[in-house]
């Protein structure tokens, strides 16, 4: 397991040195360019998107099977997805999805939109929020604006959303008014235009097939004014805890998915996808592609994960 | 639009509650490939938003318009989801709309059957 984990520290060394090293196939170009690409060049970005939209990991895919294949991840991990999350990272995720609604600022009346939400933590946060919000406002009484509220949650795999859907009868969310669980795709969204105040995507952009698409979607439903905010796993740059960090996820996350989830595909697949996504200021600046203003980051643990957050203005 | 599609959830509610999609839900969903609106009772799908909508159109698979009381019908009897715009239709699995633009059928497939009902 060492010797695995010395190999994967050294491809991802090399990685990083030949970034700067352009060669004539695009192909080759992509490969070497993908997280921290040369900022700015059309090109580039668009042979990195090519290049996450063949990639399952390390491996390379065609782009009509990606899909298949993280739909068989989330599948295989669906029951013990909850658990996992608590194991991999000692319970931080909470922590992680609280503050990404904090920054939300949830308010009576929103209608928000999760996607890739299937267990539904970030929406049962939201709703807790907003009950608190208005028992504070109101003093206690149930106003117009409140039944106006309404969650959304969005996941293009039905075990996921049965996962969910079960958690929120064993909670008591058994408001099924102002909660709905759809089956959809991030890339094309069964919502109107301008129709959300709110949209969260919490550790799902990154197994999307083409990033770009989930964002002009994202700019698409929300309304004039609504947030768009992302959680997900990003790179870390503080020195040695890189190393620590790389140890970790190549070496402990795939054993425990094995002993845990049965899957160490599955683990395999989410460590090397993490890598292979952009860093926190390429996606910040795809995120600005896509229209959204007031593009921001904040990262967490040194950059394990990062809130990207930006406003259709 | 709001109208018709509540009065086809109420309809598609009818045979179970595995079926019945809640207002609040309908009212905001549209069909994920041409962002129109799902099912309507009223309108006839057009051919050139569905060539250009929905990646599997074929022209020759819609040999004519499906009709009005032919799509509610086939609505009832599936409870699923209708875009007129591409002419799909999309199931209602235990509740949960699945508006994923791969799982949608092609309304064409039970257009013979439909068609003899018909009293248009």
């Amino acid at each position: 397991m060492t010797l695995r984990a010395a190999a994967a520290a050294r491809r991802l060394a090399s990685c990083t040195r030949q970034q700067s090293v352009v060669l004539g196939s695009q192909a080759e170009a992509a490969h070497l360019l993908a997280p921290g690409m040369a900022a700015g060049s059309p090109r580039a970005a668009a042979a990195f998107l090519h290049s996450h939209a063949t990639s399952f990991g390390y491996k390379q895919v065609r782009e009509e099977e990606k899909s298949k294949l993280v739909g068989n991840v989330f599948s295989s991990v669906a029951s013990s997805y909850d658990v996992m999350n608590d194991l991999m990272s000692a319970g931080l995720h909470r922590l992680w999805k609280d503050r990404l609604v904090s920054k939300l600022s949830p308010f009576p009346g929103m209608k928000h939109l999760d996607v890739a939400g299937g267990t539904g933590d970030v929406a049962f946060r939201v709703l807790d929020s907003i009950k608190s919000v208005s028992r504070r406002a109101v003093g206690g009484a149930i106003s117009d604006i409140e039944e106006d509220t309404h969650i959304y949650v969005c996941d293009i795999n039905p075990n996921m959303l049965n996962v969910g859907k079960k958690r929120a009868s064993e909670r008591g969310y058994n408001e099924e008014k102002c909660l709905s669980w759809i089956q959809g795709d991030a890339e094309a969204l069964s919502f109107e235009d301008g129709s959300m105040d709110g949209y969260t995507i919490a550790f799902g952009i990154r197994n999307v097939t083409h990033i770009e698409k989930a964002l002009a979607e994202a700019y698409r439903v929300l309304k004039r004014g609504g947030r768009f905010l992302c959680l997900e796993l990003s790179h870390v740059d503080v020195p040695l805890f890189k190393q620590i960090y790389d140890v970790y996820s190549f070496s402990v996350i795939p054993a425990v998915g094995e002993l845990v989830a049965g899957d160490r595909q599955s683990y395999q697949y989410l460590v090397e996808s993490i890598r292979r996504f952009p860093n926190q200021e390429n996606f910040a600046q795809m995120i600005q592609e896509a229209g959204f203003e007031r593009v921001e980051y904040e990262n967490l643990v040194g950059g394990v994960v990062a809130i990207h957050s930006g406003l259709k203005l | 639009m709001r109208r018709t599609v509540t009065l086809l959830s109420r309809h598609a509610g009818g045979g179970g509650d595995g079926r019945s999609i809640p207002q609040a839900l309908s009212d905001v969903l549209v069909c994920p490939l041409s962002k129109k609106p799902l099912s309507g009772v009223d309108s006839i799908p057009s051919l050139a938003t569905a060539h250009y909508c929905c990646p599997r159109f074929r022209p020759a698979n819609l040999a004519a318009p499906v009709r009005v009381l032919s799509r509610s019908r086939y609505c009832e009897a599936s409870g699923s989801l209708v875009s007129d715009a591409v002419g799909v239709s999309f199931p209602v699995v235990d509740g949960i709309p699945s508006l994923v633009p791969k799982d949608g059928k092609f309304l064409e497939d039970d257009q013979g059957k439909s068609e003899q009902d018909s009293k248009l």
